[in-house]
């Protein structure tokens, strides 16, 4: 097992680091730079930079030394935990995404145990009651739920809220709140604001979890072992969740490496449309304005995260699911 | 591709029946709107310059008095000049205190607070943009010759810190700044009439002086403009770029290696982050990130851009007062949440979350906005732009990939023809609501460089039948089966590309509205939407036919020209190359042999030595020739769908009813949101 697992960090490292050239090669796709979409930027809101003076602020930004040597700069400086300073905010970049990370990873794991609290008992309900009134409804339910892009529901749900309830949605505080020092009155303000989005993240999800546990269940509980269970005179809750619920949380297990990353940017759409303070609106923008070591940053981060989520997950399915094993066959 | 089925289905949508006469109401409504009171006259405070009517004593805000009190600050009377900017409110005086509550993008929407914070320029425009009036200079003189200006600050006047504002303050801009290379790479045009660079000397401690060797009356205009030169501390200091006239070299000094050494700066900026002492100015300098950084505004930054919330808080020692004699600004702070869409945005206006709010609010939803304006206690104005047009088809004249295109491009005829075959009417119901002047590209009839009411509708009305002669006369008769105008050259049909990024308006949509119009001509137009930075890299590498923008600013033509005529290589949609070669002063680019181009910049360069009549005179030429040429193409314009939809809580006093809307006043700078107050 030690072995193993060691053999996995290593190629985990050598993922990494190809993850950081590919991100800076793609990072380096778009035409023009952070410098062009700075004038472009200026030129939109009236204001005038001349092309000797971007060539100087390429010269400021070391934007105009060959791609190779800003890698090898770049990386030079990560390894030792210094990841620049965001051209676009003036900041460092561990400041700029740590003021967000937080918020966001809050939200996102509320999100993914909505989804898993909702979807899990649906699903094995769903399975279980085949063909049931319930299942019928969970199943209409689930696919507009699937079928609803779900920032065109963060769109409805806003002016709902506001039509019809008055409620301003959008980020996480009241403008009131937003500004003031942590207290109970925060907190709740936050509490307030939280379980819209989070549902909104949640819901697209669960729908698709619902069908994929039912699915899964549904096959296991035709398998003959079932059938021996139950002849055995096994209680029908012990036959259920003890053999077939357990063979039917793999995929789940397996889709845990994508879970990682998306506590840090799953919600880049949703959170543009809300106007949520979290990581993935700040992805955007910084390849918008090609922000290249904030963008790389990020991208950089959910590399790790994928990487970190895949072995963790490659280790929970062998402690899941005892029949899978180690090596190859000879 | 699940995002063109969904584009396809919102355009299905669009042209449904319920859509359209989703439309029509809307229509409907905005034809009243016009007569509706929600333009009003354009107003803002008076300025009181007879220092006879100035107020003897002062008063300042119960913050600072606090402050006095435990002796951090100076007594009111040690803050305020000598000479104090005095206004009279534009209904009564105001009341202390609140925090004005706004919206902004992130850290690229600097501009946002700049103009609210302009009354830091060296001198500013009147409340109906039309006359120059003193700001942070109390006045200036041109003598006869045009080659000397003399700049005559306020006495008394002070940083935000407390450090007196002087003529120092502009030499230390001039030598150390503007003249050192690796900050200013390039010097400004505005510094170098005729391409001779000027000086800038220090009379006495309120007196700058520029010497010029040649005649040089534009300058004058250059100082109040929004230009690198009369834009202020504020805007032309703010991110990377370091114009503005002057500077606070008692603060800045200790950032550059002048007043100490390479290695101690660069040592330093080291310590703090940044790369390199070059990179620690331009933070160290810029009002948006440095909460040290002395200003002149009314208010300066306590909680930097680059967070969720931008604060600023009062300048203690600003120069201006009511004619009470209270320090201004009322409100003690200005708090910008961020939006990270425009659609939140809005959405939050109409719940009446901010208290002003004009940058960001969408012309388009003017009906539930106003449908909102009870529930969230505000009232929405209509602040009309002077530009001519906020939709501007911009033919590049320079193009030259595709030779056949070129001949078309270059045809005034074919231009003029594209022009009648475009029905602005319905351009103008359909996305300007109705509010919206169709017309040429020419400036408001109000504006002192508008050529005539004349050239509004020259080659600019729909004319179908027109547009097809033209175009059958210049050799475009042969048509394809589909009825569209085919190439001379090998029989294809001709293909005009529109390139539209989404900004200000939805400019690809009016542009798919335009290419539908010319269909009715022959014309096919491929509207081709882009991202911003793919569009404008596109037009600077002169690959673009047609590229769409507005002309905003062009209203005051020398002072923001690049939307109007080919001077200005950074945006020069109507011809890159030409473009580059007028500003490198022919060594670069390629010289155009239209002689009505060359006509231009004769006109252009000719008016910075002319006195103001005969600036006005030449603008005027150059405007009637663009509007027979048809370089860009105008639509409609003279709206508010530029910064014009404003959003003001009841809470508020000392409103205008209308506001200058135009880049040369800072909208809503030349407002003074300083003399605005909560009334209650």
């Amino acid at each position: 097992m030690l072995p193993y697992i060691l053999r996995r960090l290593g190629l985990a490292l050598i993922t990494i680091w190809a993850i950081t050239v590919v991100t800076f090669i793609i990072l380096q796709l778009p035409p023009g730079d952070f410098v062009d979409a700075y004038v472009a930027q200026a030129s939109a809101s009236g204001s005038a930079i001349s092309a000797a003076e971007a060539d100087a602020l390429r010269v400021a930004y070391g934007l105009n030394q060959p791609l190779w040597f800003q890698y090898v700069k770049w990386l030079g400086h990560v390894v030792t935990g210094d990841f620049g300073r965001s051209f676009e905010y003036g900041r460092p970049v561990t400041e700029v995404i740590g003021d967000r990370l937080w918020l966001t990873v809050l939200l996102s794991l509320g999100a993914i145990v909505v989804t898993w609290g909702l979807a899990l008992p649906i699903g094995i309900y769903s399975a279980v009651r085949q063909y049931s009134i319930g299942d019928y409804v969970f199943t209409l339910i689930g696919f507009i739920g699937l079928a609803t892009p779900n920032f065109l529901l963060a769109l409805i749900v806003m002016y709902f809220g506001l039509h019809w309830f008055n409620i301003s949605f959008g980020g996480l505080f009241s403008s009131d709140q937003q500004l003031a020092p942590w207290s109970w009155a925060k907190v709740l303000d936050l509490a307030w604001h939280l379980p819209v989005p989070m549902l909104i993240l949640a819901l697209p999800g669960t729908a698709q979890l619902v069908r994929i546990m039912r699915a899964n269940l549904l096959d296991e509980l035709r398998r003959p072992y079932v059938v021996t269970a139950r002849a055995r005179g096994l209680p029908e809750r012990q036959v259920i969740f003890r053999y077939p619920v357990r063979a039917a949380l793999n995929p789940f297990a397996s889709t845990i490496g994508y879970l990682l990353p998306f506590t840090v940017s799953g919600s880049i759409i949703i959170s543009v449309v809300l106007s949520l303070p979290t990581v993935g609106p700040l992805l955007l923008s910084s390849l918008l304005s090609q922000d290249m070591l904030l963008a790389s940053t990020i991208i950089l981060m959910l590399g790790v995260l994928t990487v970190i989520g895949t072995l963790l997950s490659d280790l929970l399915l062998m402690w899941i699911d005892p029949r899978i094993r180690l090596g190859q066959l000879k | 591709m699940p995002d063109l089925s969904r584009r396809s289905v919102f355009a299905a949508l669009a042209a449904s029946p319920v859509a359209m006469e989703l439309i029509r109401s809307t229509m409907a409504k905005a034809a009243d709107l016009a007569a509706s009171g929600l333009v009003g006259e354009l107003q803002g405070p008076t300025m009181i310059t007879d220092p006879a009517q100035w107020p003897k004593t002062f008063k300042e805000a119960p913050m600072l008095a606090e402050l006095v009190k435990a002796g951090k600050l100076p007594p009111v009377e040690q803050r305020v000049p000598a000479e104090p900017m005095v206004w009279k409110p534009l209904n009564e005086i105001g009341k202390y205190g609140g925090s004005w509550r706004r919206a902004f993008t992130g850290p690229g929407d600097g501009e946002n607070g700049n103009r609210i914070q302009s009354s830091d320029k060296p001198l500013h425009w009147s409340a109906d943009g039309s006359k120059i009036v003193p700001c942070i200079a109390k006045g200036y003189d041109l003598s006869d010759d045009g080659k000397t200006y003399t700049l005559h600050l306020r006495k008394g006047m002070k940083w935000s810190d407390g450090a007196p504002f002087t003529a120092d303050d502009f030499v230390f801009w001039f030598e150390d700044i503007y003249n050192n290379p690796e900050i200013v790479p390039t010097p400004t045009p505005e510094m170098r009439p005729n391409g001779k660079p000027g000086k800038m000397v220090k009379v006495d401690e309120t007196t700058v002086r520029w010497d010029w060797e040649v005649p040089y009356f534009l300058f004058e205009e250059i100082m109040a403009g929004d230009t690198a030169m009369g834009g202020g501390q504020a805007v032309r200091q703010a991110g990377k770029i370091s114009f503005g006239a002057y500077a606070p070299g008692h603060y800045l000094k200790q950032f550059m290696p002048k007043y100490s050494s390479l290695d101690a700066v660069n040592a330093r900026a080291k310590q703090e982050g940044f790369e390199n002492w070059v990179q620690m100015l331009h933070f160290k300098k810029d009002w948006e990130l440095n909460t040290e950084l002395p200003v002149l505004g009314p208010w300066r930054t306590v909680r930097p851009i680059n967070n969720p919330i931008w604060l600023l808080e009062r300048n203690p020692f600003y120069y201006a007062v009511d004619t009470a004699g209270n320090q201004l600004p009322y409100f003690d702070k200005v708090q910008f949440t961020l939006g990270e869409n425009l659609e939140v945005i809005n959405l939050r206006a109409m719940a009446g979350d901010y208290d002003e709010q004009e940058r960001h609010i969408d012309l388009g939803k003017l009906p539930v906005l106003l449908e909102n304006e009870s529930k969230g206690n505000y009232k929405v104005h209509l602040d009309l732009g002077f530009a001519g047009a906020d939709f501007l088809l911009q033919c590049n004249q320079s193009y030259v990939a595709d030779p056949e295109i070129r001949k078309w491009l270059t045809n005034a005829d074919f231009r003029r023809a594209l022009s009648l075959g475009i029905d602005r009417d319905q351009l103008n119901e359909t996305f300007w609501l109705g509010v919206g002047t169709p017309g040429s590209p020419a400036p408001g009839e109000s504006m002192p460089q508008n050529p005539g009411p004349e050239w509004r509708k020259k080659w600019s009305v729909l004319d179908v039948a027109q547009a097809n002669k033209m175009l059958d006369a210049i050799g475009l008769s042969k048509k394809d089966s589909d009825g569209f105008r085919v190439r001379t050259d090998n029989g294809e049909r001709l293909r005009i590309q529109i390139i539209a990024i989404q900004a200000f308006l939805p400019y690809p949509k009016l542009s798919e509205m335009v290419a539908d119009q010319w269909r009715k001509i022959g014309i096919q137009a491929d509207v081709k939407e882009m991202e911003r930075n793919l569009g404008m890299s596109t037009t600077r590498n002169n690959a673009h036919h047609i590229f769409i923008w507005n002309n905003g600013g062009t209203e005051l033509l020398y002072l923001f020209p690049r939307h109007a005529i080919p001077v200005d290589p950074t945006e020069a949609y109507m011809g890159p190359l030409y473009g580059t070669y007028y500003a490198s002063g022919g060594t670069q680019g390629v010289k155009p042999d239209d002689p009505n181009l060359l006509k231009i910049w004769d006109l252009f360069t000719e008016a910075s030595g002319l006195k103001v009549d005969g600036r006005n005179k030449n603008a005027q030429e150059i405007w009637k020739i663009l509007v027979d040429q048809q370089y860009g193409i105008g639509t409609v314009g003279q709206s508010p769908a530029g910064l014009g939809v404003r959003l003001v809580s009841n809470k508020l006093g000392n409103i205008a009813a209308r506001v200058c809307n135009a880049q040369h006043c800072r909208t809503p700078g030349n407002s003074h949101p300083e003399t605005w107050y909560f009334k209650a």
